[in-house]
């Protein structure tokens, strides 16, 4: 068996008549970081919100996590198996300080767990400090998303899909939307660094270049449907990548 | 067709068509119990699908469920009835500038008009003119001073301004023409005609086809024509129809106009058949809202049809209750819309089409203080300050104290499930009802302790609002808060309107004050301080106590863990899903905890009273306690203290009564203007205001003593921003 954190066969997506995503198979193995790349309307983020279970309706196939089926769970069973996710559109919690934001995503809340810390908090959490030091979130920890900066949010949004005990992968969605071309370049270091340290990420973009610069392996989705894979290097000379690409954002990526 | 319905949708159409058909057959052999009442309930139905209709419309321009939308049909009934009878056109209710003199001088120097005279009588049709140009004008108002700044606010200011509606204009009418009911001459022919050799008035039928006509109008409006193709795509997507040259807010406000001159022309054709009493439309609202949720808030014709049905089917469960004397006498009837909408949420998944607007305000801050010294000698002094008014001041300021606390309890039940979790909640007073029905059950009844029946009536409120929740975890923003109003009336109508051990005797419902280990503590008792005079400190006291133990616990939550998964599930439930947050659980938590809170004012309003009915407990009060609640500060526990002040004939009352001018008829009014103007303006609530005004204050003396440290004046700008 191969050494893949993730993996899905066959999936599928339907919405009435559209097949957003169409028969999709793909693995993430350990300690890489894969990329998905395609057009805008490729079903990208459909293909996240199918694995992380928020398309229960819509969605059939088979996703794989560590070799134990997980398909069909809901979306907090598989962020507690550790599959976990960010958001295109950020989808920060604005009314909490940034440690709460990762403080209510670092550890499943049983009702004995609640109750225990209603009668006895415990303020500080080990795994929220380390994620906040990993980040350089530090000094911001007690500020709330709506004051930071675009970037500051976008690494929020990943410490929070980090900061879970069980975090096995995260899927990226679109993290580098919105940003300019220097806080993308910034952040795609910090991605690099992270998996360096041995974390495993799935990083969904249509940014080219992030992508290109970044992923240790990448695939190409267009109208749902897998239609290229490889390093870097091959994608980077495959007529079809080229072809899905070239005059439509392939120019200012 | 069918093969586009979801399982659930295809069982209901299958189970609907045979129902219908058994009908038919049933109608056919017994048409006394099966077809009379289905032409009886068309005259109602017709009424709900009148109302169903104007709901859809203001929904379709603007993204409000218009909780007022029947308070908006009371007031122009009552202007049409006023214009009619008396000739006189009402006044609305304004503050008389020169009261707060009068009051203090104690000298009378003008009064404000109530009513402008427009003559003896007025015929019909200037009437009816004169009455719907008036619900054009509300209209326009509720639209601009209210929905066009509310565009981009989060569901619930929506939702808390149009119940600020339902109450300034209900409260307007109390003032103005009292609570009784009011009649008039009919408009349409009144003789009885004869379909299939079953009598029925004429009127009816007339009504009926006026709403016929009325919605296939709305429907080939909306459809066909340019106007209304515009306002269906403005709702959806503010932008792009800007975009495309329309005026979105034009639009709107057009629409608002004719949601709510429809809502006057129902109103005014209903009158004479039925009589309108203040909150006689409002209760059918209940009904229309499930109707138009049937509708999906968007289909006339479905939402039209769905009111009929209600209408029949309400006439029908009539008949059958007299019928078969095997159907148990437990309201069904009156629960039925509840159902109806209960299966509607189920069967329709996930939530309402959600409007596309520009931006999402954001929802009042969960503030919480850090506890530093100064705050508890703060803290201290509020409470030596509501002891000496609990126990030693006089006799109305006790009784404001003992109503200010319970106050506090109720505000606190919906800062956690509204503020903290964002399910706006309009069950809450139901929901004490259970409570305080249930205290004086087990505890007064059957004789139980109180260590036994307290925490009996509590559970009892808790598990009611459990069941009532579950239709929530498949709804959010306005269709909950249409839930929870049902699933209040359903509880009011099983529970406390009828006669029984668990309800009402001979109209009320009676507790002895409350008794531990043979000490009795109640409003009446005796106790060894103050002056002896009733009511007595003892009672102020545990609540005092019981107060602030529920003050500090939900601090106490804010902080914890539940606390904070609770303000993720309100910033963002997907995004708290993907987080590993059990949505679900976190909501049912958040109920269960509100409900524990509500019950628990109940039992200790039960107490408080001694002798109780149907309307302490009714939908309007747990409207009315929103309203306070989200007055005072919706997302802080000083916000809830605040609204216990201003709770009905509290603290905060009775100290105005004394002092300044009695408010006391006009609380409901004074109340629904100022919810309206905080859920515009300013939606963290007195609280919220108040700390930004000290932040402020501190900020700025802060610098002045900083600069005056470093001997330097402190520079103009600075300074400038206070």
């Amino acid at each position: 068996m191969s050494d893949a954190v993730l993996a899905t066969h066959g999936l599928n997506v339907r919405f009435g008549g559209l097949l957003a995503v169409n028969d999709v198979s793909l693995e993430c193995r350990q300690g890489r970081l894969t990329g998905l790349i395609g057009p805008n309307g490729a079903g990208k983020t459909t293909f996240i919100d199918a694995v992380t279970g928020f398309l229960p309706n819509n969605a059939l196939g088979s996703v794989l996590l560590e070799g134990e089926e997980v398909f069909g769970r809901s979306p907090h069973q598989l962020s507690h198996a550790g599959l976990t996710r960010t958001w295109q559109t950020l989808e920060l919690f604005d009314d909490i300080t940034v440690r709460s934001n990762l403080d209510v995503a670092s550890r499943r809340l049983t009702l004995g767990a609640a109750l225990l810390d209603y009668f006895r908090p415990r303020h500080r959490e080990d795994r929220v400090e380390e994620v906040l030091d990993l980040l350089n979130l530090g000094g911001i920890a007690e500020r709330q998303p709506r004051e930071l900066s675009q970037g500051q949010r976008k690494l929020v949004g990943v410490g929070r899909a980090l900061v879970a005990e069980s975090s096995k992968i995260l899927l990226l969605d679109e993290p580098a939307a919105g940003l300019d071309k220097a806080e993308t370049e910034w952040f795609g270091a910090q991605l690099r660094g992270l998996v360096d340290q041995g974390y495993t990420m799935l990083l969904v973009d249509h940014d080219m270049g992030l992508v290109l610069n970044v992923c240790d392996y990448i695939h190409m989705l267009v109208f749902g449907q897998m239609t290229a894979s490889g390093t870097p290097e091959e994608m980077r000379n495959n007529p079809e990548v080229i072809a899905a690409y070239l005059g439509h954002s392939g120019g200012e990526a | 067709m069918i093969a586009r319905l979801s399982p659930v949708e295809r069982i209901g159409t299958v189970a609907l068509s045979a129902l219908a058909l058994a009908w038919i057959v049933a109608a056919i052999a017994r048409r006394d119990i099966f077809f009379d009442p289905v032409l009886f309930g068309l005259g109602s139905g017709a009424i709900i699908a009148a109302l169903a209709i104007g709901l859809v419309v203001a929904f379709r321009a603007s993204g409000v469920i218009n909780f007022g939308h029947g308070a908006i049909a009371t007031y122009v009934t009552y202007v049409y009835v006023s214009l009619v009878g008396d000739g006189q056109y009402p006044v609305p209710p304004l503050p008389n500038p020169v009261a707060p003199i009068e009051g203090i001088a104690g000298i009378e120097i003008f009064d404000f008009p109530t009513f402008i005279d427009l003559g003896d009588s007025m015929g019909k049709a200037p009437a009816l003119v004169i009455a719907l140009a008036t619900a054009a004008v509300l209209g326009l108002v509720a639209h601009f001073a209210v929905f066009r700044p509310l565009r981009y606010a989060p569901v619930l200011a929506k939702v808390i301004a149009s119940v600020g509606i339902m109450l300034f204009l209900q409260a307007a009418v109390v003032l103005r023409f009292g609570a009784r009911a009011k009649a008039t001459e009919p408009i349409f022919p009144n003789e009885p005609v004869e379909i299939l050799g079953t009598r029925v008035g004429q009127d009816r039928l007339w009504v009926l086809g006026t709403v016929v006509v009325i919605t296939v109008a709305l429907w080939v409006l909306f459809r066909y024509t340019r106007f209304g193709i515009a306002t269906r795509a403005g709702a959806e997507n503010e932008r792009f129809t800007t975009l495309l040259g329309f005026n979105a807010d034009f639009q709107a406000g057009v629409s608002w106009v004719m949601a709510s001159v429809l809502a006057g022309l129902v109103g005014i054709l209903v009158a004479p058949i039925t009589g309108v009493t203040p909150n006689f439309f409002t209760v059918l609202l209940i009904s229309s809202l499930g109707a138009a949720l049937l509708g999906r808030m968007s289909s006339f014709v479905v939402a039209a049809a769905a009111g009929l049905m209600l209408g029949i089917v309400d006439q029908e469960l009539f008949r059958l209750e007299l019928e078969w004397s095997w159907i148990p006498d437990i309201g069904i009837r009156r629960a039925l819309p509840f159902v109806v909408i209960a299966l509607a949420m189920v069967a329709r998944g996930e939530s309402l089409p959600s409007r596309g607007a520009l931006t999402v305000e954001r929802l009042p801050e969960a503030y919480s203080p850090r506890i530093t010294r100064g705050r508890l000698i703060g803290y201290g002094a509020l409470i030596a300050v509501a002891f000496w008014l609990t126990v030693f001041a006089p006799f109305q300021y006790r009784g404001g104290m003992q109503n200010s606390m319970i106050g506090v309890i109720l505000a606190l039940s919906l800062v956690v499930v509204t503020g903290y979790v964002g399910q706006i909640s309009l069950m809450q007073m139901a929901l004490a009802g259970i409570g305080a029905f249930s205290v004086a059950s087990f505890g007064t009844q059957a004789g139980m302790p109180l260590f036994v029946s307290l925490p009996l009536a509590v559970a009892a409120g808790v598990g009611f609002g459990l069941i009532a929740a579950i239709p929530s975890l498949r709804t959010r923003g306005a269709s909950l808060a249409i839930v929870t109003l049902a699933s209040g009336l359903a509880m009011g109508e099983i529970f406390f309107s009828r006669p029984g051990w668990f309800g009402l005797d001979r109209g009320v419902k009676t507790t002895d004050p409350p008794t531990l280990f043979g000490l009795e503590f109640g409003p009446n008792s005796d106790f060894f301080l103050g002056d002896g005079k009733i009511p007595t400190g003892g009672y102020g006291l545990v609540l005092l106590v019981v107060g602030a133990l529920c003050c500090i616990s939900v601090m106490r939550l804010r902080r914890s863990r539940l606390g904070e998964q609770m303000l993720a599930v309100r910033a963002n439930e997907r995004a708290a899903a993907a987080a590993g947050v059990n949505v679900a659980a976190i909501k049912l938590s958040a109920f269960a905890i509100s409900s524990f809170f509500a019950a628990l004012g109940g039992a200790l309003i039960a107490f408080n009273l001694g002798t109780y009915g149907t309307n302490t407990f009714g939908i309007f009060a747990s409207l009315t306690v929103l309203a306070f609640a989200y007055l005072g500060g919706i997302s802080t526990v000083g916000g809830a203290i605040t609204a216990g002040t201003l709770f009905s004939e509290g603290i905060g009352i009775v100290v105005t009564n004394e002092w300044v001018i009695d408010v006391g008829p006009y609380t409901a009014y004074v109340a629904g203007f100022f919810l309206i103007g905080t859920a515009v303006y300013n939606n963290e609530g007195i609280d919220g205001f108040q700390r930004r005004q000290f932040h402020q204050l501190g900020g700025w003396l802060g610098r002045r003593w900083r600069a005056a440290r470093r001997g330097a004046a402190p520079r103009e700008p600075e300074g400038a921003d206070v």
